[in-house]
């Protein structure tokens, strides 16, 4: 039995000025589970995860915690952004202090902790993320990557139940996005809910659970990643493409259409003994 | 201004509490204005330089350049006070042996006391100042505005860096004409983007539970007995210096 945490339900909503955003959207986020949700610049994803938050509010529709209604007084707000953790794309928009240590502090003080409990998490979550070495820094020495390290740990540190992320691999390099994903690998085994926005079909593919394929202000289809992934007819409305190992895949079970039933492969690694088993298997 | 802001981050004592180094800096302060200039001066000048560039390790030529600019001001004003103005019979310039006196030691006086300031500006960033600011009761908006413009204004740098590099590459600055134009679409820019920066942040700061209040905690950093201690010994042992000195001069 899954137990859904977080949902939208046909929302609606329009910026001012006549840019309708959202239409009729529909998400469940279930708990534990890794979401990723996958559409094309300017599909609506961001505006997404602001209502995830509270931050925006639905014209219609409704957001729904727990299975109850999200009421929008200033109290329940609190409550659900003690919850749900919503990191930005621009980690600009969410460091604000002089150095790295007091950055991270600022959300475990929001949530009343300790002086005590502040300091442990604080170590904890730069331990978490490997910028322990940072501590002491001026926020405006750090790089890019390092600057979205240090507003993840800002997040980590008030400990959500649902992380989400805004494009958190947009900028980084290779090195930078195997980090990030082993962060989130870890996380997600202690227990945390996991959501993510991206255009990166092969990214969403080899880490997400679940996908939400985005287009255009809405959700066109929320499913396990392989069966959306493997729809070119869903990927063609969204205007996105076939991650390459699928594509590779499909290709080799045109030619043995019986390994079609072992399920597509999941990593290169999977997929490279697939290949191997066709070059070198017997005919 | 950024330069020394880069050193104060990086040198070899930047994880020293700023009490230590405001005890140093302040106490070589006291003593360059309250003792004989023309012994003590030299020695708080030479002893200042020795603690910021062998001990937190800042290059020697970053403490001569810092200190230039306030000491070349100094050293074109001062000799000034050597002279009076005599209106007895008419308008008169006078130079007096008194008023050189005077002058030369409000110039090491000064020199001295640039010096304290710049060993505090190359060791300690700025913003660690400001939460002694709040313990002396400045009201604490007034801090948060400080904390807060303090990392805004890198922000702003940054964006006015990289759109005038993005002018210059489209030979935005090629004449007079072309220059005035881009200066005045980069001001813009800056002006709409900062509204629009204030804008997300106030979003990125309510996803962490931001209520009004920027509560912050600075890293635990303990003040070192041996450090304290040093630096009081060194501060008697140039007052003792310095006393010696002009007594044997006298
Ligand atoms: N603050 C805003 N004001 C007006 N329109 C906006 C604003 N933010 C985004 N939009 C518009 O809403 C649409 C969806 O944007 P966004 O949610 O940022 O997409 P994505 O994150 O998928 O790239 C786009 O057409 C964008 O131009
Ligand atoms: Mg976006």
């Amino acid at each position: 039995m899954t137990s859904i945490a977080l949902a939208a339900n046909g929302i609606d909503y329009t910026y001012p000025g006549e840019v309708r955003a959202l239409k009729q959207l529909d998400l469940t986020i279930e708990k534990g589970q890794r979401l990723a949700i996958l559409g094309a610049n300017g599909s609506g994803k961001t505006t997404l995860l602001l209502h995830l938050n509270g931050t925006l509010r639905p014209s219609a529709g409704r957001i729904l915690i727990d299975g109850r209604p999200l009421s929008y007084d200033r109290r329940s707000l609190v409550a659900l952004r003690s919850r749900v953790g919503l990191v930005l794309q621009e980690p600009d928009d969410q460091l604000f202090s002089a150095n790295v240590y007091q950055d991270v502090s600022f959300g475990p003080l929001n949530l009343g902790l300790s002086e005590a409990a502040t300091r442990s998490r604080i170590d904890a979550a730069l331990e978490a993320l490997r910028i322990s070495h940072l501590r002491d820094r001026a926020t405006h020495m750090l790089s890019f990557g390092q600057k979205k390290r240090v507003a993840i740990a800002g997040m980590l540190a008030m400990q959500p139940e649902i992380l989400i992320l805004d494009e958190p691999t947009a900028g980084l390099d290779p090195h930078g996005v195997n980090h990030l994903l082993s962060v989130l690998h870890r996380l997600h085994e202690t227990g945390t809910t996991l959501v993510f926005s991206t255009h990166d079909v092969d990214l969403a593919y080899t880490w997400a659970d679940q996908i939400a394929v985005f287009a255009d202000g809405t959700v066109l289809k929320q499913g396990e990643a392989a069966a959306m992934l493997a729809d070119r007819e869903l990927l063609r409305t969204a205007r996105l493409k076939m991650p390459l190992i699928l594509e590779i895949a499909e290709a080799l079970y045109c030619r043995r259409p019986a390994w079609a039933a072992i399920g597509p492969p999941r990593s290169k690694d999977a997929l490279l003994h697939l290949l191997e088993q066709t070059i070198g298997g017997p005919q | 201004m950024l330069t020394s802001d880069g050193f104060a981050w990086t040198n070899r004592w930047h994880r020293h509490h700023p009490a230590e180094k405001g005890l140093l800096a302040g106490g070589m302060l006291v003593l360059a204005v309250t003792l004989p200039a023309p012994t003590t001066a030299p020695i708080i000048i030479a002893v200042m330089f020795v603690t910021t560039v062998l001990g937190a390790g800042i290059p020697a030529v970053t403490w001569l350049r810092l200190m230039a600019l306030p000491s070349g001001f100094l050293i074109t004003s001062v000799p000034f006070l050597a002279l009076s103005l005599n209106f007895s019979s008419g308008l008169q310039v006078v130079f007096s042996p008194q008023g050189l006196e005077v002058a030369l030691s409000v110039l090491l006086r000064s020199l001295a006391a640039v010096s304290c300031l710049t060993f505090l500006t190359l060791t300690t960033p700025t913003i660690d100042l400001v939460p002694l600011l709040r313990r002396v009761g400045v009201p604490p908006a007034v801090v948060e505005i400080m904390l807060l413009t303090y990392r805004l204004v890198f922000v702003f740098l940054e964006r006015a860096a990289t759109g005038h590099q993005a002018q210059i590459a489209r030979q935005g600055y090629v004449g007079l004409r072309n220059t005035l134009r881009s200066l005045g679409l980069l001001v813009t820019s800056l002006f709409q983007r900062s509204l629009e920066r204030s804008r997300r942040m106030e979003i990125g700061l309510t996803a962490r539970g931001f209520q009004g209040e920027l509560r912050v905690l600075a890293p635990k950093r303990s003040i070192s007995r041996a450090r304290v201690a040093s630096a009081a010994g060194l501060l008697l042992g140039v007052a003792a210096a310095g006393l010696v000195l002009d007594a044997t001069v006298r």
